[in-house]
């Protein structure tokens, strides 16, 4: 008699096969032993396999899934539409922030303050501190002072830095005369004979 | 009072009733321990994974839809996340060795003549035995005999947990029985004498 396959015997032994196969297999194996044992010993598999108990929860642990769920339910409640409507209004107000501090950083990068502004600041300050000295410039002086101070800087702009425009220059030009012209000594430059006194 | 099937409990869930979730709860603490418990070994690491699984069944309650069994469905739960588990502390699993510590040291197999001591010891040795057994085969059919032989879960419905044919199924347990006859063999012959 030819043994049944290994796979029709474990699927009986399992009951995984229809009633047709089983049957089948069931009288096959009153003739044979070998089929008849290798049945046997999955039952007895069956059996010793139920030597592995199952594990119980521990104590607390519904108490932990209830915890959970609470949490969630809470996380939920607290994160609905309008707890989504707030986080959208502070995300908004965080951007707008951003924004404005990127472009107050621009301006301070950039030379917010433009150089006739910076010129117009520096000019009374010179002026004021050549009065206070007490003494009268030298014309020759005034006049080198003068050429230096109207010689555009020589050192390259800064990288992204803005050159000062035409207009700038010429309000910068108009600075540096009216500044000679305020401290001009004009009688130092009259001989004293020829000097009149007017009446 | 008829005991309410797990559907109309999750459709009671689906609509917000907590007292449902709880039965279900009670219903499902232990399957899904015990499943987690041997799918993982790690107690507390089961604990875990089972939690996590009620979790996401209330989650997803709303989205719920009663198109298959509800075991059906937690089983799948279950299962997507041993198999995520298993495969993520593979390494840390394959490093730690047979010993899980459960085992008594041979010195105090030695010291300790009491029969009953004895026969504690015997059980254990053959119940870890059963255990690494099972826990060396491939994970698919480590899944399926779990679900087959201690869930108690029906093989077509195991097809729909690990969302292979009934045929693969048959074939995942064929295998994983065999092999298990196979490696436990001294213990059949055992309880032959």
């Amino acid at each position: 008699m030819k043994c049944l396959e290994t796979e029709i015997l474990t699927s009986y032994a399992y009951r995984l096969i229809d009633e047709a196969a089983a049957s089948e297999v069931r009288r096959h194996q009153e003739g044979c032993s070998r089929c008849r044992k290798i049945v046997e010993q999955h039952g007895r598999l069956d059996a010793v396999l139920n030597e592995w108990q199952p594990a119980e929860p521990t104590p607390g642990f519904d108490v932990r899934v209830r915890e959970a769920v609470a949490t969630l339910e809470a996380q939920r409640k607290g994160w609905g539409f309008w707890g989504w409507r707030w986080a959208r209004g502070l995300a908004l107000a965080a951007l707008g922030v951003m924004i404005v501090a990127g472009v107050v950083r621009y301006g301070h990068n950039h030379g917010g303050v433009s150089r006739s502004s910076e010129l117009a600041m520096r000019q009374p300050q010179r002026a004021t501190g050549a009065r206070n000295s007490g003494q009268s410039p030298n014309p020759q002086t005034l006049s080198e002072t003068a050429q230096a101070q109207v010689t555009p800087p020589q050192h390259a702009p800064e990288p992204g830095s803005t050159v000062a425009t035409s207009s700038d220059d010429k309000d910068a030009l108009a600075m540096e005369d009216y500044d000679l012209a305020a401290n001009f000594d004009l009688l130092s430059e009259i001989p004293k004979g020829e000097r009149r006194v007017a009446n | 009072m008829a005991i309410e099937t797990d559907l109309d409990l999750m459709l009671r869930v689906r609509d917000g009733d907590a007292a449902s979730f709880e039965v279900l709860l009670r219903r499902y603490r232990l399957p899904m321990v015990s499943y987690f418990r041997r799918m993982v070994r790690d107690q507390s690491l089961a604990e875990d994974l089972a939690q996590e699984v009620f979790l996401r069944v209330y989650k997803s309650r709303e989205r719920y839809q009663p198109e298959a069994k509800f075991t059906t469905w937690l089983y799948r739960i279950a299962t997507n996340l041993a198999l995520n588990t298993i495969r993520d502390r593979r390494d840390e699993v394959s490093g730690s060795g047979d010993d899980d510590g459960e085992g008594l040291s041979v010195l105090e197999r030695f010291i300790d003549p009491c029969p009953t001591v004895e026969q504690r010891l015997v059980q254990r040795d053959r119940e870890r035995l059963i255990r690494q057994s099972v826990e060396s085969l491939p994970e698919n059919q480590r899944a399926a005999v779990i679900l087959h032989k201690y869930q108690e879960v029906d093989y077509r419905q195991i097809a729909g947990i690990l969302s292979v044919s009934e045929s693969a199924v048959k074939s995942l347990l064929f295998r994983a029985y065999e092999t298990l006859r196979l490696r436990l063999e001294p213990l059949l012959r055992e309880g032959q004498i």
